[in-house]
């Protein structure tokens, strides 16, 4: 499942053929996935596709967790009525559709490659900052806190050397649940075609442009479809495994 | 006075990178009707592990490897689940530390009580009522057909532990276990918990297992006492011989280690050197052996045996030798 | 003529909850003088663990005075404190959760010392080498986390991390509550050690009476935020002149059989304190109970001698 992560990457490129063969092929032995529209291998498409998505969904991710893991501190840190605006905001936040939100948001600045990172990494920030939040409350009740405040750790120097480390675990995990809701968000975006546009194509492009046909050219839909499940499903695995790491890693029997 | 449990040789294991490795080790002891036998030991003892093998709460990854419960004559490890929970709460019940983790925070406490009691007799809900009134009064709680009604946010330390104590009797057990049941009390709460415990005994003919590590609070209590360590059972009388004059080692030390006030304040507390070992590193023969003063090679080889001395149990094979010197 | 390290006057702290307010210290005082060890022994809501925290400076008080070292810390803000801190250290109770788990032993023992930027990365080395074999640990530990290490062992590094800065005063809050017996005894014995080796003042806080008496030069005992009675160790366990002092000294199970313990005291355990009692104790005080003067005088600390004090109206006579 990481693998098929990793594939848009690293996997060797067969490079944009339009026109190379004939359109609405379906599988076959020079076109495993079978061919669009303009007659472009599949295959490439999905895999210069699974490229953009990915590298959006990453990119959305690390800026949610940019964004959340501030918010939750700010409010975790000083909590007062800092603390309420910030968490109010983000109860209000994803009591927002998220697809309505990102669809303002997207015809407000325009689709393209760089403000869709933004948007989706900004709608899926509340949840991390919820975590963050709670995670750095809980922190700060420890007795190493206290101890680290006795030593005379400043306020900074004591979240970045203190409580980052211990919370850190939960942050990744949050990375990897945020990395599969990026993706479907990237999906349904450009399916609703308010996502990346033409010529290029992320995953979603391509069921758009599937669509239409999906009686006849079933492989046009299935194939990138397939390949967002799948992505999501690794993305979510993965998370479930640096969790089980890090919790047996932290914890030992004592007896 | 007839045994109503018995343990025979029971071994617990856990896996460890040795493989599997006992964390109780060929463990026997008895309880008789209407006794209280205190248990005593330090973190890596086993002695809540005994308990919780009493009541068979074991599970993985700790194991019941090799041994024999006999309650009433009756080997419990071989019943099934099913049979064996007609046992827990109407032969043996088991109260803890934290009166406020055993007791359901959004329940009333009458009703937990209730449940309680409606689960081992078939009597109305009214008629159990009544029951838990007068159970919440035979524990010492003032007001009980008010205090029915409360909440466990509602009550103190030592109010919520007599309820939970009230719930565990609520089967009519012929035995308790309280497994550090007192740790967790303020210090004037604790001596009023163990008189109620002690008064329970008497008027139910109740038999006691008291687990703590609190040796003031086992001499105190108990009428025969257990002292373990590493697993292993180590000595074994009645409280006031074994404590006033220790036959095993450790009992010794660690009755020398302890800080009341009647200790002497101007000379160093006579500590034990070392750790209790942790299981995967068990040392070989006598399992205090390493941190023993009066250990002598043979010591490392052999396993002590429990053997009988002058109606106490020992377990070290030097034991006469040391009681000569000592007189 | 020694100095008092820690000197506190008419200290209070309110705290508003749902339920109201709440007095966790009522006006309290107490010193503590260089070179000894003061116990403060209480039970829960006696108020000892918000006094430990007003001293270390992590919470201010509603009113009154807290002077450390000549230091008034209620008109210091946080900044101000921080070189004060080197002076004041802390050990508290879990073992295990008061060093960080994500840190290895040398980094936990460092802190303090990367906090002010002590040294250089060499001399930090050996001084956490040095306070180590101080409190009986070995190298080997260094690179170990407190996951696996044990109770005991774990107690040492919060000592050894407690003295990095080389301080004055330890408030050792109930710091070997949660240890067996016979580690307790290791810890304690090194306490006194390196009380003497170093001169180092203790408060220590405890609810353990053995502790407070092998620990203690002078004792404090609280209930609900006021100091019921003080005195020197000897003052107090032999001649307790507070019928709560008695009461605790008559409930610890003590494990000699040839020590006598005295009548067990009447006192009443739980009852509800009437918070119109002058008294906050009367409620439970067997004598007290029957008495209007307990309910209704305020009362005011007598002093027996220049160090025994209580706040009682009818205290035991000897």
């Amino acid at each position: 499942m990481v693998l098929c992560l990793l594939c848009p990457w690293i996997a060797p490129y067969d490079p944009y053929e339009i026109g190379a063969a004939d359109p609405f092929l379906g599988p076959n032995r020079s076109n495993w996935f079978g061919t669009d529209d303009l007659g472009r291998d599949l295959l490439s498409r999905i895999l210069y596709g699974g490229r953009i998505t990915i590298l959006v969904a990453i990119a959305a991710t690390v800026i949610a967790l940019i964004i959340g893991t501030a918010w939750g501190l700010a409010a975790g840190v000083r909590r007062g009525w800092l603390d309420e605006a910030l968490m109010r905001t983000a109860d209000a936040t994803m009591a927002i559709p998220q697809i309505l939100f990102g669809l303002v948001c997207i015809s407000a600045v325009g689709a393209s490659v760089v403000s869709l990172p933004i948007v989706v990494g900004f709608l899926l920030s509340p949840t991390t900052a919820r975590m963050a939040r709670s995670a750095v409350v809980t922190e700060l009740s420890s007795q190493y806190v206290v101890a680290a405040q006795a030593s005379g750790f400043t306020r900074t120097r004591l979240i970045w050397s203190e409580v980052m480390p211990n919370i850190a675990p939960q942050l990744l995990v949050q990375l990897s649940i945020n990395a599969a809701a990026a993706v479907m968000l990237e999906a349904t975006l450009s399916f609703i075609g308010l996502g990346i546009q033409p010529p290029n194509a992320s995953w979603g492009t391509l069921m758009l442009q599937g669509y239409a046909k999906i009686w006849n050219t079933y492989w046009f839909v299935a194939f990138p479809a397939l390949a967002v499940t799948i992505t999501i499903l690794a993305f979510n695995a993965y998370g479930e495994r640096i969790r089980k790491n890090l919790d047996s890693r932290k914890s030992s029997v004592h007896e | 006075m007839n045994n109503l449990i018995e343990v025979r040789n029971l071994t617990l294991t856990v896996p460890s990178s040795k493989g599997r490795v006992p964390v109780v080790d060929d463990l026997s002891f008895t309880i008789r009707q209407g006794e209280k036998l205190g248990l005593v030991g330090e973190s890596g003892s086993g002695k809540s592990l005994t308990a919780f093998s009493l009541m068979r709460l074991i599970k993985e990854p700790v194991r019941i490897e090799s041994g024999e419960i006999l309650i009433g004559g009756v080997d419990v490890l071989k019943l099934g689940a099913d049979q064996f929970r007609e046992y827990r709460g109407s032969e043996i019940a088991m109260i803890y530390q934290d009166p406020m983790s055993a007791l359901n925070p959004i329940m009333k406490i009458g009703d937990q009580i209730i449940e309680s009691i409606q689960l081992h007799k078939k009597i109305s809900k009214a008629d159990a009522k009544k029951e838990a009134i007068s159970l919440l009064a035979s524990v010492g709680i003032p007001e009980p057909e008010e205090r029915i009604s409360s909440y466990p946010f509602e009550m103190s330390g030592g109010m919520l532990q007599r309820v939970v104590i009230a719930i565990a009797l609520s089967g009519e057990p012929k035995v308790l276990i309280a497994d550090e049941a007192t740790t967790a009390l303020d210090v004037t709460t604790q001596e009023r918990v163990l008189d109620l415990l002690n008064r329970l005994a008497l008027d139910r003919n109740l038999s006691i297992l008291l687990i703590t590590h609190d040796l003031g609070v086992a001499a105190q209590f108990s009428d025969r006492i257990n002292v373990m360590y590493g697993g292993k059972l180590v000595e074994q009388g009645e409280i006031k011989d074994v404590f006033t004059n220790p036959y095993h080692p450790y009992t010794r030390a660690l009755l020398n280690s302890r800080c009341d006030y009647t200790i002497n304040v101007n000379e160093p507390i006579k500590s034990i050197a070392g750790q209790p070992p942790r299981p995967d590193n068990r040392p070989a023969g006598c399992v205090f052996a390493p941190r023993c003063e009066h250990a002598i090679s043979l010591c490392t080889s052999e396993v002590p045996k429990l053997r009988e001395l002058n109606k106490r149990n020992v377990a070290c094979i030097r034991v006469e030798e040391l009681l000569m010197v000592n007189k | 003529m020694s100095t008092r390290l820690i000197s506190v006057n008419d200290l209070s702290r309110e705290f508003k909850g749902s339920g109201g307010t709440v007095l966790a210290l009522d006006s309290i005082n107490l010193s503590v003088k260089e070179g000894t060890t003061l116990a403060v022994v209480g039970e829960s809501g006696s108020g000892k663990t918000t006094a430990a925290r007003l001293i270390l400076g992590l919470d201010k008080p509603s009113k009154g005075s807290i002077l450390v070292l000549g230091q008034e810390l209620t008109s210091l803000n946080q900044t101000q404190m921080r070189p004060l801190r080197r002076e004041i250290q802390v050990v508290q109770q879990d073992p295990f959760s008061q060093l960080n788990r994500r840190h290895t032993v040398m980094r936990i023992i460092e802190g303090p010392m990367l906090a002010f930027k002590v040294g250089d990365k060499e001399s930090r080395e050996k001084r956490v080498i040095e306070l180590l074999e101080a409190v009986g640990l070995e190298r080997e530990h260094l690179k170990r986390k407190p996951h696996e290490l044990s109770g005991g062992q774990c107690q040492r590094v919060a000592i050894a991390r407690a003295l990095a800065l080389d301080p004055k005063i330890l408030i050792l809050d109930e710091a070997v509550s949660a240890l067996d017996v016979s580690v307790r005894a290791q810890v304690l014995n090194l306490l006194k050690k390196l009380q003497k080796e170093r001169g180092l003042t203790y408060l220590f806080i405890t609810h353990d009476l053995g502790v407070a008496h092998y620990m203690a030069d002078e004792i404090v005992v609280m209930f609900r935020g006021r100091i019921v009675e003080r005195g020197t160790r000897t003052e107090v366990f032999e001649t307790p002149r507070h019928h709560y002092t008695a009461g605790l000294l008559a409930s610890v199970p003590v494990a000699d059989f040839n020590h006598d313990r005295g009548a067990i005291s009447e006192f009443v355990a739980q009852a509800a304190p009437n918070k119109a009692d002058t008294c906050a104790f009367r409620s439970r005080c067997s004598i007290g109970r029957n008495l209007s003067d307990c309910a209704s005088k305020v009362l005011a600390e007598t002093m027996g001698s220049a160090t025994h004090g209580w706040l009682c109206h009818f205290p035991i006579n000897r």
